[in-house]
């Protein structure tokens, strides 16, 4: 008890601290809208830094508010897990929690030096730790920080359950046009407003058909565009349009944040697609892949790459370790290599306790009988998901 | 019938000789040994003297008659048995290299077990040799002189032991209730010291009640009886009739054994430990090492609590930890083998309450027991039976 007692003391002494902080840049800010709620919303699990540059280690296990406009830009074609967003509706906050993997991967990414060829993150860890949301938490930074955002929200998505597949133009590949065209409407929602501003043009001129044809030196709205409306040719514009990012942002007119998450499915040995002769076919024979493979590559410069590799990316079979040298298979893991790691862990105590208290504070959790706190720590052995699930009941 | 096959190796053939008899054997080698001496005082081993002269020239009722003839029969039955009982246990003896007049009865169950040795799943089908006074139940002995006039003044209720026993309890109450009224009137209340404890006992059971009267009752005659028992036993001077309400108590159970608690062993770092083998619930095996003080780290087989997928099996290795509120206060180490998550769970929750013994007072090892945490499961998967889907379940009938 007396232990719980000092706890709850430095974690008071750190939020009044905070608070003086808070109160300090908004008075620098001059009249922000942070001002009036800062009060209110900074307690011991809160913060109301909602730039996520701005976090240190000071705000670990705390949470923050992502702003609802920015969450709709980021987020609108997925980059949150679905049970996730559910209760982000049943809160009314889009929060995310601070933690100990995504302040790393900032903190590589502040201090990368961009004019060297691209470094690869990966992130990896057990089953519901948090892969998604530590991308989700960078991701919000690279939107902030004026990165042009490559997301793939889940790539197994096109080799489980793609909307639909057809001949190639290339033989024996095949297309997954409305995927394709789902991605590019998500590129240019997260996008639209960086690319209006920056300007970017086509180097060289693409002919999709005798008819059709992006000239070069037109817009890179333009060419997302043409991809939307022409769906048949969706899968060429992406090709079209992640060479083009690469040359640019090598030719230093933009930055590049891509981020892949459930990378892996690159490389599983099969998809659930069927080809003519129906034979299911591998990832590599699917002309959605080579771009995203194309743009993990180290060839070029100018920005980041996070990939995520997860178990339950695989089928059945293939999910017996998390480890990326697993999941990847040699010919992927020789893809990336060197890449840097990053490991995703369940709650620390101190994250837990976050948690329970920011439920609490949801009202969430109705019951809370004598030790349920100890009890849901068992339970869950602290793993974030579990812990989601457990208390969807009390 | 094993039993048979047992005692004809050594020259007996139980069945020749008197086939109901062999039924009641069976029945009765299920008594524990101690309640042939309580017996005494309503059945006896019948030995029946020769009448005298002077009551041979009397009329002879023919119930007596019968009676004295199946007497003899059965003393000379019982005489033989013993004989051959006696050479039996010598040839056993001998064959075992042991001294005859030394060999007991541990001997003889050790050496039948040597020799016969049985994979039949009841004990009591499997092969034995007992005393002849423990394989056949004792009988009344005759109820009325030779005239034909009954000695018992109950002999015509059909159950005059039984109702005798009825009158005794009745007797024993009133006299308790005077007793009350007189040290009312004087001013004495009970001694509280010396009141009776009846904790931990039972009043007989119906089936060991019929063996000590030699009678079969009815069941609400066993409910009278209990509830004259339970009168008696209310009365706050109930200590004063101890003796007779002792007669008719049962322990419920051996505490001594529950009260043998393991003392923790100290490891090389100096914290408390006791491990707990042999933790079985349905086909998995497990053994459980449990040590205080911990922060409330689980290892099984190596893995953390996350060994267990579902919510279920967690919430069994909770359930101790949590009821005895030693969470997050020890720390739990654990092997397992076979079976499947369930029966995992449910071995290890059972070494950990078993282990946790160690660590908690008197007073929650009995609330423990209460709860069910520390009582084997012993139940088994149930066989498939042939004509039926499953174990109970039976085909879906069509009329055609």
């Amino acid at each position: 008890m007396k232990m719980f007692r000092k706890h709850l003391g430095n974690l008071s002494r750190v939020s009044t601290q905070l608070q003086r902080n808070v109160v300090q840049l908004s008075t620098n800010a001059e009249a922000s809208p942070i001002e009036e709620t800062a009060a209110a919303s900074v307690n011991e699990f809160r913060t109301a830094v909602a730039n996520p540059g701005e976090h240190s280690a000071l705000h670990v296990a705390k949470f923050y508010t992502i702003p609802v406009e920015q969450k709709k830009q980021i987020f609108t074609g997925g980059g949150l897990p679905k049970q996730y967003e559910q209760q982000i509706k049943t809160f009314t906050e889009p929060c995310l929690m601070v933690r100990s993997p995504a302040l790393e991967l900032l903190h590589y990414i502040k201090n990368a030096d961009l004019t060297k060829p691209v470094v690869r993150y990966v992130l990896y860890g057990d089953n519901g730790v948090g892969k998604t949301l530590t991308m989700a938490h960078v991701l919000h930074y690279g939107a902030i920080n004026d990165f042009l955002l490559v997301h793939v929200p889940w790539a197994p998505n096109w080799m489980k359950r793609p909307k639909e597949a057809s001949n190639a133009s290339q033989e024996g590949m095949l297309d997954l046009p409305f995927d394709a065209a789902a991605w590019l409407v998500h590129f240019k929602t997260q996008n639209a407003k960086l690319l209006q501003q920056l300007q970017l043009k086509t180097n060289k001129e693409y002919v999709w058909s005798k008819r059709e044809s992006t000239p070069a030196g037109s817009s890179l709205i333009e060419l997302v565009e043409h991809g939307i409306a022409r769906i048949k040719y969706a899968t060429d514009t992406t090709v079209a349009l992640i060479s083009e990012l690469k040359q640019l942002s090598t030719a230093g007119q933009c930055k590049i944040m891509v981020a892949i998450d459930g990378f892996n499915a690159f490389f599983h040995p099969e998809t659930r697609i069927f080809s003519d002769n129906k034979q299911r076919v591998t990832p590599d024979r699917i002309t959605l892949t080579q771009p995203f493979l194309d743009i993990t590559n180290y060839d070029w410069t100018n920005g980041v790459c996070i990939l995520s590799v997860d178990k339950i990316a695989m089928t059945e079979g293939y999910m017996d370790s998390y480890m990326p040298r697993y999941l990847l298979g040699t010919q992927g893991f020789e893809h990336i290599d060197p890449f840097v790691p990053i490991h995703v862990e369940n709650y620390t105590d101190k994250e837990f306790h976050s948690y329970i208290n920011y439920y609490l504070d949801r009202h969430w959790i109705n019951k809370t009988p004598q030790g349920f706190e100890e009890q849901l720590k068992f339970m869950s052995n602290k793993n974030p998901y579990t812990l989601m699930q457990l208390v969807k009941a009390l | 019938m094993s039993k048979t096959m047992a005692l004809r190796v050594f020259g007996l053939n139980l069945v020749k000789t008197n086939r109901s008899l062999l039924q009641n054997a069976c029945k009765a080698t299920a008594l524990p040994a101690g309640q042939t001496v309580a017996e005494a005082s309503y059945a006896t081993e019948v030995t029946v003297h020769a009448s005298p002269a002077a009551i041979q020239k009397q009329k002879v009722s023919k119930a007596m008659k019968a009676y004295l003839k199946r007497a003899t029969e059965h003393d000379e039955f019982m005489k033989t048995q013993h004989l051959e009982f006696q050479i039996g246990k010598r040839h056993l003896a001998n064959m075992m290299g042991a001294d005859a007049e030394t060999f007991t009865q541990e001997d003889i169950d050790e050496a039948i077990s040597y020799l016969f040795p049985s994979g039949l799943y009841d004990p009591k089908a499997r092969p034995a040799m007992k005393t002849p006074e423990e394989v056949f139940p004792a009988r009344k002995a005759a109820e009325f002189d030779e005239t034909g006039r009954p000695f018992h003044s109950m002999f015509y209720t059909g159950k005059p032991n039984f109702f005798q026993l009825l009158h005794e309890i009745v007797e024993e109450t009133n006299k308790l209730y005077e007793l009350e009224e007189r040290m009312l009137r004087r001013g004495i209340k009970p001694d509280e010291n010396q009141k009776l404890e009846i904790a931990g006992f039972q009043v007989l059971p119906k089936d060991q009640l019929e063996t000590q009267l030699v009678e079969s009752i009815a069941d609400i005659e066993y409910t009278n009886f209990s509830n004259s028992m339970d009168r008696l036993i209310a009365s706050p001077y109930a200590y004063k009739s101890k003796a007779f309400i002792e007669r008719y108590l049962k322990p419920l159970m051996d505490q001594s054994k529950q009260l043998e608690v393991p003392k923790p062993k100290i490891d090389e770092q100096g914290r408390q430990y006791i491990t707990t083998y042999e933790c079985l619930r349905k086909t998995a095996r497990a053994d459980v090492t449990v040590r205080m003080p911990g922060t409330g780290k689980i290892s099984i087989n190596g893995q953390d609590v996350s060994y267990f997928e579902d919510e279920n099996s967690r919430e069994q290795l909770l359930f101790p930890l949590n009821y005895s509120e030693l969470l997050g206060k020890v720390d739990v180490e654990a092997n397992v083998e076979g079976g499947g998550p369930s029966g995992q769970s449910g071995a290890i929750r059972w070494g950990i309450a078993m282990c946790l013994r160690s660590f908690v007072d008197q007073e929650m090892i009995e609330s423990m027991r209460l709860a069910g945490l520390l009582t084997r499961d012993y139940r088994r998967r149930e066989r498939k039976k042939f004509g039926q889907e499953g174990a109970r379940r039976k085909y879906t009938w069509k009329k055609r």
